[in-house]
């Protein structure tokens, strides 16, 4: 029955930051299981806004979100936690503790799944570090489990932040520029392994991109915002001049 | 006015109000040369060290360790839910003002006086000298705890925490990795500035070896002074380089 819902579902979404920014101003989206969504738009459109409201990292001022049929919004901690689970999220900036070993960054990604308090004094049941190094592998990065996050270089954070989010075991990706920090080779290592995972498992994903020609060559699905507004939202193949013209053209107002 | 005159004004101000500080702090050149020959006196009395005293002084030395290292953890401790509790981004603000406020008037107040009042309370020894440590770092270490504690980057927290982390978790592996080795700096720097500190608790009968410094000096043994400030330098110097070297590689 699972099946009759929308992987992520948003009515009137909305989130005004004091005093009079009004970041979504009224989102509503649906978004299939193993779609690819490429949200665009001019930098202030609302898009980070809106991948971290759908985990509730922004509370939302208004509206509703539901993950396969369960609420987001209004959702208890316990409940709250069980949907973030369902969801990785990837970071402009990598946010890895830097500090920390590889293994243990990718390892905080099963903390929504393992029992709580051995996790505390850094105690993981065997078949989580196999998952974990397993993600590793994936990424092409399990000779480096044992160093430090901050010798990497961010091509190969961004790595293993993927890892970390896939280690969650999710149903949905969310990623926020994932490749804003990083030059155009990166961009097409990390997007791939992106498309890799939405291919192969059949994840989806929700990738924030400043790159139009990035989003059209990755994307199966664009979604469009200007000034909190949905304006487009359609295969790439729709994008026409005039639709580029309406998202990026006369700066924000 | 225009504003260099107003500069002018400002600047022949603070040169009174620094005239005024010099006078009544009663700085004398003259003075100071007239009693260079009372401090070379001074020096060559002090050599050679009576190198007799240097067990007492070592067993004395010992103790002022003790009491440094016992105090600084025991203080590393207790800062912890302080340091959290006075922290910007951990607290709301009614908790947050009242913790800060707590922490700067006790901060205010010098090892040393709190080593009177701790004589006063449960009599001579290292104890007191052991207390007064523990009150004054305590507040310093909160202080230092709460701005790691609010300098951390957000984005780490903000990802263990979209995991679907619980609260301790987050705290854990988001905020934890992240202070951690700041606190042990914080803390290994105020123990090489507690033993310094501790030297002179002795003088109030709090402990340590002030106490044979005050006594040598005071009977005008000053070769067995100088051999227990010998000794001091030595332990100073020892662990000054030690907690340098633990320092370089917690960071």
């Amino acid at each position: 029955m699972a099946d009759c819902y929308d992987m992520i579902r948003t009515r009137g979404l909305r989130k005004t930051f004091p005093p009079n920014t009004v970041a979504l101003d009224g989102v509503d989206l649906d978004i299939q299981p193993g779609e690819f969504v490429m949200v665009i738009g001019q930098s202030g459109a609302g898009k980070s806004t809106l991948l971290r409201c759908l985990n509730r990292l922004i509370e939302p001022t208004a509206g509703e979100i539901a993950l396969n049929g369960s609420r987001v919004t209004g959702a208890t901690p316990e409940a709250l936690r069980a949907v973030r689970r369902q969801m990785g999220m990837i970071f402009q900036q990598f946010n890895l503790v830097k500090r920390a070993s590889v293994m243990e960054n990718v390892l905080a990604g099963r903390l929504g799944h393992v029992p709580g308090l051995p996790s505390l004094f850094g105690r993981f049941p065997r078949k989580d570090r196999e998952l974990a190094l397993s993600c590793l592998r994936l990424v092409g990065l399990e000779d480096f489990a044992e160093r430090r996050a901050d010798r990497l270089s961010g091509g190969e954070q961004q790595r293993v932040a993927i890892a970390r989010a896939l280690a969650q075991e999710p149903k949905v990706i969310l990623a926020d520029e994932p490749t804003a920090s990083l030059d155009p080779m990166l961009t097409e290592s990390i997007m791939g392994i992106l498309q890799r995972i939405n291919r192969e498992r059949g994840l989806t994903l929700v990738v924030s991109q400043h790159m139009l020609e990035t989003a059209r060559a990755y994307g199966t699905r664009i979604v469009g915002l200007r000034q909190g507004r949905v304006v487009f939202d359609g295969p790439p193949g729709a994008i026409t001049p005039g639709v580029v013209q309406a998202l990026y053209e006369g700066g924000v107002s | 006015m225009t504003r260099s005159a107003r500069r002018l004004c400002l600047g022949i101000g603070f040169l009174v109000l620094y005239g005024w500080f010099l006078s009544a702090t009663e700085v004398s050149l003259s003075r100071f040369v007239r009693g260079l020959p009372w401090m070379a006196d001074f020096l060559r009395r002090m050599v050679p060290p009576d190198l007799s005293v240097l067990s007492s002084a070592a067993v004395g030395a010992l103790q002022t360790l003790q009491i440094a290292v016992v105090g600084t953890t025991v203080a590393a401790l207790l800062a912890l839910p302080l340091g959290f509790l006075s922290a910007r981004t951990v607290v709301s603000q009614p908790i947050f003002y009242p913790a800060r406020a707590l922490l700067n008037f006790f901060r205010s107040i010098d090892t040393m006086v709190y080593a009177l009042f701790f004589v006063a309370a449960v009599g001579l020894g290292p104890f007191p000298g052991v207390l007064a440590v523990v009150t004054y770092t305590t507040m310093t270490l909160a202080k230092l705890y709460s701005e790691a504690i609010e300098g951390i980057d957000q984005g780490p927290v903000d990802a263990v925490a979209a995991t679907g982390a619980g609260r301790l978790q987050v705290l854990r592996f988001g905020i934890l990795p992240q202070v951690v080795p700041l606190f042990a700096s914080y803390v290994l720097y105020r123990l090489e500035t507690n033993i310094r500190a501790a030297t002179i608790l002795g003088f109030v009968g709090a402990g340590g070896i002030g106490f044979y410094i005050q006594t040598y000096l005071r009977m005008i043994n000053y070769p067995a002074a100088a051999a227990v400030l010998l000794v001091l330098v030595a332990m100073i110097m020892g662990v000054d380089f030690a907690s340098s070297r633990l320092r370089a590689r917690i960071v």
